[in-house]
């Protein structure tokens, strides 16, 4: 492989979670739709930015986090700000627990990503219910968030292949 | 997950300065979220929104596709299992809705001798626009969907978005190929309605739950209204046209109404966004010679009694027009590449012999 290819390699598999990111916020703006609409769409995007936070912040700079959440925000049509806020939120939080989480069992990620969704579920209520003036109901959130936590331990284990055997592989 | 613990410097951010930047635009987003608490509307916000719409509208297109057969082979499988219980409920309906075509059989004779009556002025047309949902917002707190016609097919912002079932929405940005309809679930979602039966008119407003509610202007007398009761769009405020169906009421809680929507967001595919032109009352100008006589009689025509025109649009005239719209979506499988418009008579065609 000539040097070029090489670098042009490097660069795609460091940027490859940030494109993961930015197809995770596309999925969520597509009409899924999960067993016609009972089962909301998983928040893919918070486990991209929790998962990346923990086993490799370099590969996914608060510069991408923020592109991830304003592209959220301009996709689905809500307050500009928000989602930038609520991953970047999530994204400090994990790093100041970073040597916790690392070389723990899944398990505890697991219980901490519960913390985590929900911290950011707490901020996006405030927030949501401050912009509209009313207490808004909070059941479809804690549904979101549910489907997103019971669902972290199958994205996980996929980003944990991927990030072994392609980003950190021989880069 | 040993090798995940590594930590490489190969990535796209460098460690020394992540803590800086993130703290930083953790502070723009606060920013930017106060800005749009005090200015939602602000242009360079829209205009960036409505970019990205468009960008990504293609793409969305083009997932959104084999979703839907995805979701149509999935609903077949399903179907396959409960289809003897369809089949009866079909019947049912189909008995049914005979009744209600004799009915309205009648009815169209009824109304067709009225229309030829000379004090008669048909509404103004209904120009719907053929679009289909290829995206949604699918967060709890914003609901949305984006179809695949903007500004380039004539969208315009604030248009009532109807299906076969009825109102899903209006439309709050436009690109050149997309736009985003705001769901009545929505949060900011307002909708002015009436009660069919009821006499009580009301805005329609979203609380982010599947069933929004009627809040009914402050007045000394209680309004009155019982569940099963058709909620249809009043036209107050000259945005959506009066008497798109929205749904009926299914309940009473705290002087609100709770209505059961017709449209069902999980099912919403194929939508027409209603271009409806609100009628003007325009002053009368000095009469001036005209070489065309037929133009003078049109002109004539429209200044006859500009108040009965409105007073027609405002009050029933239109009804007809979306809900022939929606009459005609449930007998064909696929809407139209011309789509019917019914009522479509203008000043100038509709009232012909009898005017004279």
């Amino acid at each position: 492989m000539t040097r070029r290819a090489e670098s042009m390699s490097r660069l795609i598999k460091a940027a490859t979670p940030t494109l993961l990111g930015l197809f995770g916020v596309f999925l969520l703006a597509l009409p899924v739709r999960i067993a016609e609409g009972h089962i909301p769409t998983p928040l893919l995007p918070l486990v991209i930015v929790f998962f990346w936070s923990i086993y490799g912040p370099n590969y996914l700079p608060a510069a991408s986090v923020f592109a991830i959440g304003l592209l959220q925000d301009f996709l689905s049509g809500g307050p500009l700000g928000l989602w930038p806020g609520v991953y970047l939120f999530t994204q400090y939080i994990v790093l100041s627990q970073r040597s916790y989480f690392l070389g723990r069992e899944q398990k505890v990620v697991l219980i901490g990503f519960a913390f985590a969704a929900a911290s950011a579920a707490l901020i996006i209520w405030l927030v949501m219910s401050l912009m509209s003036g009313t207490l808004l109901p909070f059941r479809g959130l804690v549904g979101q968030m549910a489907v997103t936590i019971v669902s972290y331990p199958l994205f996980s284990a996929g980003f944990a292949q991927f990030h072994r055997r392609v980003i950190v592989e021989n880069s | 997950m040993d090798v995940l613990g590594q930590d490489r410097r190969e990535g796209l951010g460098r460690r020394a300065e992540s803590r800086v930047t993130l703290l930083t635009l953790i502070l723009v987003s606060i920013l930017l979220l106060l800005s749009s608490l005090y200015s939602a509307e602000a242009s360079v916000f829209r205009k960036a929104r409505e970019t990205v719409m468009d960008a990504a509208a293609p793409a969305l297109a083009m997932f959104s596709g084999p979703i839907s057969y995805i979701q149509k082979t999935v609903g077949d499988i399903g179907d396959y299992f409960n289809v003897m219980k369809q089949n009866e409920a079909l019947r049912e309906e189909n008995a049914e809705l005979r009744q209600w075509m004799n009915e309205a059989l009648a009815l169209r004779e009824t109304v067709a001798a009225y229309e030829a009556l000379s004090a008669y002025h048909a509404p103004p047309g209904v120009h719907p626009i053929n679009a289909v949902v290829i995206g949604e917002s699918n967060d709890v707190y914003s609901h949305s969907m984006l179809v695949n016609a903007g500004a380039r097919d004539g969208v315009k912002s604030g248009q009532a978005v109807i299906d076969a079932a009825g109102l899903v929405g209006r439309i709050v940005d436009v690109g050149q190929n997309a736009a985003r309809v705001l769901l009545l679930t929505d949060v900011q979602s307002r909708a002015p309605v009436y009660i069919e039966g009821a006499d009580v008119e009301g805005l329609l407003v979203g609380r982010t739950k599947a069933r929004p509610a009627i809040s009914f202007t402050e007045s000394s007398e209680p309004v009155i209204f019982a569940p099963g009761q058709r909620v249809l769009t009043s036209g107050a405020g000259g945005v959506l046209p009066r008497g798109i169906p929205i749904g009926v009421v299914a309940a009473e809680r705290e002087g609100e109404a709770i209505v059961d929507l017709y449209a069902n967001y999980a099912r919403t595919r194929l939508v027409r966004v209603v271009n409806y032109k609100f009628p003007t009352v325009e002053p009368v100008e000095e009469e001036e010679p005209s070489a065309d006589g037929t133009d003078e009689a049109g002109r004539e025509a429209a200044a006859v009694a500009p108040e009965t025109v409105q007073a027609a649009a405002n009050a029933t005239a239109p009804v007809s027009a979306p809900a022939a719209l929606i009459a005609a979506e449930h007998t064909q499988a696929a809407p139209p590449p011309a789509p019917p418009e019914p009522a479509d008579a203008d000043e100038e065609t509709s009232p012909e012999p009898v005017a004279d």
